[in-house]
C-alpha cells in the first residue's frame, strides 16, 4: 500500500474506533490511572526542585539564569509527554497484542492493521497529553505556593506540542513492540533506548558537553527540543528557539516510525496468526 | 436462483518456496454450511484467512455477493463475521460491553444496536451473564460469546474456525443448535473443524483439502463414497487371526488398515468381506458404514492423496 495512504489512515473512522476502545477501558479505571502522574511530580519536585535546588543554584536558560526548580518543572512535563506514550505503546500495547489477543479480535472486523497501529499511537499519545496536564496542574500548585515560576496560560500550547511528540514517541515504541519476542525483552527498548534518550534531553539536568557526538544526539533528540520549548513557553511565554526543531523532529519521527511500526506489526501479526 | 454468496477461484498462497494453497476454488451459498476438511498442513486455515481478508492471495480471485473482494474490501468486510479459533474476547469489558465494542468496529453502524444485543443474549443463553466478565464464563459460554460477537453486525457470511475445539459434548451440541439456527435464517457459513462428527452433522457440502488443493467436494456421503466406498471392515483386536488378516490385506490386496486401539479398520468391497469372513469364521469380522473419521485417518496417514 502507498505510504501516503497508510499515513492518511489516521483520519479513518477505524483508527478512531481502536482509540475509542482504549478510551473506554481507561474510563473504567481512570482514578487509579491518574494516581502516578499526580503523585510523581510531587515526589520528584520535592526531591529535585526543592532538595537538589539548594545545591545547584541557577541554571542557564536562553541567555539568563533561572532557579533549578523553575528549570526542572517544564523538564518534568516534557519527560511525562515522552515516557507515558513510550511505555504505553511498549507494555500496554504488547499485552493487548500478545497476552489478551485483543488485536486478533479487532482484526477480524473491518479494522485493518494500519488502523490498529494508528489507533494505538493516538491512544498512547493522548494518554501522554492527559498525564502531562496532570503534572502541569500539580506543578502549578507549587507555583501558586511561590516555589517556582510557571506560566499556566502556556499550558494549551504545551499540550498541543505534547500531543504531536507523544504520537511520535508512541509510534517509535511500537517498532519494538512489534519485534520483541517476549515481554522480558522490553528491557532493551527501555534501558538501551528510552533511558539514553532521557539522559541527553535537558529534562532533569542540563548538559554542557564539549563532545560533538553528544551534541549531535541532542540535536536529533525530539525530547531535548521538546523540553527546551516547554521551558520557553512556561518560563518566558514564548515559543523559543527550539520550537521549529521540536515540531520538525517529532513530525519526522512520527512519519518514519509509523511506517516502520506498521510494516513490522503487519509482519508479526501475520506470522503469529 | 440466488447467486452464490462467495465464489473463490484459483487461490494461491505462497510462504517462501511452499505453496500453502495451490489453485483452490470453492463456493458457498446462502443458508448453507460449507465444511473445509483436511489434515494438518492441508491449507484450511490459510484458505479461511484469505477468504475473510486477513491474508492477501498471491493469485486468484474472491467474489463476495457478486463483487470483487480486493476492490470493495471495506464494504465487503462489513458483510463478513469471523469466529476465530483462539479466544480473542476483550477481557477489559463485560459480556454486553464486548458486544457493544465489537459493533463499533463496523460501518455502517449496526442499526438498533441495543435490541440486537438483547436478541443475541437471548439466542446464545447469555442474558444472565450480561454484566459479568468473560473471565467468569465457562469454556462453552465463552465460545457462545465469541460466536455472538462475530454476528453482532448481522453479516451475511460467517467463518467458523474450529468453533467447538476444547468444549465438552453438551457445549458442542448447544453450539451446533445455534449454528443450525443461523443457517436456517439464511446465513452462509464456512466451517473448519477437526471433529468429523461435527462436519457430518453441520456441513451441507464438504471441500476436502490436501496439500493446498481440493481433492474432493460434495455432500458428506458422496465424498466418503468416492474415497472409501460403502463399507469398512472391522477386525477385532482379540481375533487370533488378526495379524494374518492384516498381512493378507496389505500384501494380497494393497490395503492399509488403520489401527484404532487394537482393532483394524479398512474400507473393503462386500466381496472381499465375504471371502475373508468365510475363511476366518471365528475372527468376529464385521462391516460398518464408513465415516469422515475414516477419510480423515486415511488422508492423514497418506500425507494427502
Amino acid at each position: 500500500m502507498h505510504a501516503l495512504s497508510l499515513l492518511l489512515s489516521v483520519f479513518d473512522w477505524r483508527s478512531r474506533a481502536v482509540l475509542g476502545r482504549n478510551f473506554k477501558v481507561f474510563l473504567r479505571n481512570w482514578k487509579t490511572a491518574m494516581l502516578p502522574p499526580a503523585m510523581e511530580p510531587v515526589v520528584y519536585f520535592v526531591a529535585f526542585g526543592i532538595g537538589l535546588a539548594t545545591y545547584v543554584g541557577g541554571v542557564p536558560h536562553e541567555g539568563r539564569m533561572v532557579d533549578y526548580g523553575s528549570w526542572v518543572a517544564p523538564g518534568m512535563m516534557a519527560y511525562t509527554a515522552f515516557a507515558t506514550p513510550y511505555y504505553e505503546a511498549l507494555y500496554s500495547a504488547y499485552v493487548r497484542m500478545f497476552y489478551q489477543k485483543t488485536w486478533d479480535g479487532i482484526l477480524a472486523t473491518q479494522v485493518e492493521i494500519r488502523h490498529l497501529v494508528w489507533g494505538e499511537i493516538l491512544w498512547a499519545g493522548l494518554r501522554g497529553v492527559c498525564n502531562t496536564l496532570v503534572v502541569g496542574i500539580v506543578l502549578s500548585g507549587f507555583a501558586a505556593a511561590g516555589m517556582l515560576s510557571f506560566d499556566f496560560a502556556a499550558i494549551p500550547a504545551v499540550l498541543a506540542l505534547a500531543a504531536l511528540a507523544g504520537f511520535a514517541f508512541a509510534a517509535f515504541a511500537l517498532i519494538f513492540t512489534a519485534i520483541v519476542p517476549a515481554i522480558d525483552h522490553m528491557n532493551y527498548p527501555v534501558f538501551l533506548i528510552g533511558l539514553p534518550l532521557s539522559f541527553v534531553s535537558h529534562t532533569y539536568f542540563p548538559i554542557e558537553s564539549q563532545s560533538s557526538v553528544v551534541e549531535a544526539l541532542m540535536g536529533l533528540n525530539p525530547l531535548y527540543h521538546l523540553a527546551e520549548t516547554f521551558r520557553s513557553l512556561l518560563l518566558d511565554g514564548k515559543l523559543g528557539s527550539h520550537f521549529g526543531a521540536a515540531v520538525g523532529s517529532s513530525f519526522a519521527l512520527l512519519v518514519l516510525a509509523y511506517l516502520a511500526s506498521y510494516a513490522l506489526t503487519r509482519r508479526r501479526v501475520v506470522r503469529d496468526a | 436462483m440466488d447467486a452464490p454468496l462467495l465464489v473463490a477461484e484459483g487461490l494461491v498462497k505462497r510462504f517462501g518456496e511452499k505453496r500453502a494453497v495451490d489453485g483452490l476454488g470453492l463456493r458457498c451459498e446462502r443458508g448453507s454450511v460449507l465444511g473445509l476438511l483436511g489434515p494438518n498442513g492441508a491449507g484450511k486455515t490459510t484458505t479461511l484467512r484469505m477468504l475473510y481478508g486477513f491474508l492477501e492471495p498471491d493469485e486468484g480471485s474472491i467474489r463476495l455477493l457478486g463483487r470483487e473482494f480486493r476492490e470493495h474490501r471495506e464494504a465487503l468486510k462489513r458483510e463478513i463475521g469471523v469466529c476465530t479459533q483462539d479466544d480473542s474476547l476483550d477481557y477489559d469489558f463485560s459480556v454486553v460491553q464486548n458486544l457493544e465494542v465489537y459493533a463499533s468496529y463496523f460501518r455502517p453502524k449496526v442499526p438498533d444496536l441495543g435490541a440486537r444485543i438483547d436478541e443475541l443474549l437471548e439466542l446464545f443463553g447469555l442474558r444472565e451473564y450480561r454484566d459479568a466478565s468473560p473471565s467468569t464464563l465457562s469454556g462453552g459460554y465463552k465460545r457462545r460469546l465469541i460466536l455472538a460477537r462475530s454476528i453482532v453486525h448481522r453479516p451475511k457470511l460467517l467463518f467458523l474456525d474450529e468453533p467447538t475445539t476444547g468444549l465438552d459434548p453438551s457445549a458442542r451440541v448447544a453450539l451446533w443448535r445455534i449454528v443450525d439456527r443461523l443457517r436456517s435464517e439464511g446465513l452462509g457459513i464456512i466451517l473448519t473443524t477437526h471433529y468429523m462428527d461435527e462436519a457430518e452433522r453441520l456441513a451441507d457440502r464438504l471441500v476436502v483439502l490436501s496439500r493446498g488443493r481440493t481433492i474432493a467436494e460434495g455432500g458428506t456421503k458422496e465424498v466418503i463414497a468416492r474415497f472409501l466406498g460403502g463399507n469398512v471392515l472391522v477386525v477385532p483386536g482379540t481375533a487370533a487371526a488378526r495379524d494374518a488378516i492384516d498381512r493378507e490385506l496389505r500384501e494380497a490386496h494393497g490395503l492399509r488398515p488403520h489401527q484404532i486401539l487394537d482393532d483394524l479398520h479398512v474400507p473393503v468391497t462386500p466381496e472381499l468381506f465375504a471371502e475373508l469372513a468365510a475363511r476366518h469364521p471365528d475372527a468376529g469380522l464385521s462391516l460398518r458404514r464408513p465415516t469422515l473419521d475414516d477419510l480423515f485417518l486415511r488422508l492423514d496417514e497418506e500425507g494427502g492423496l
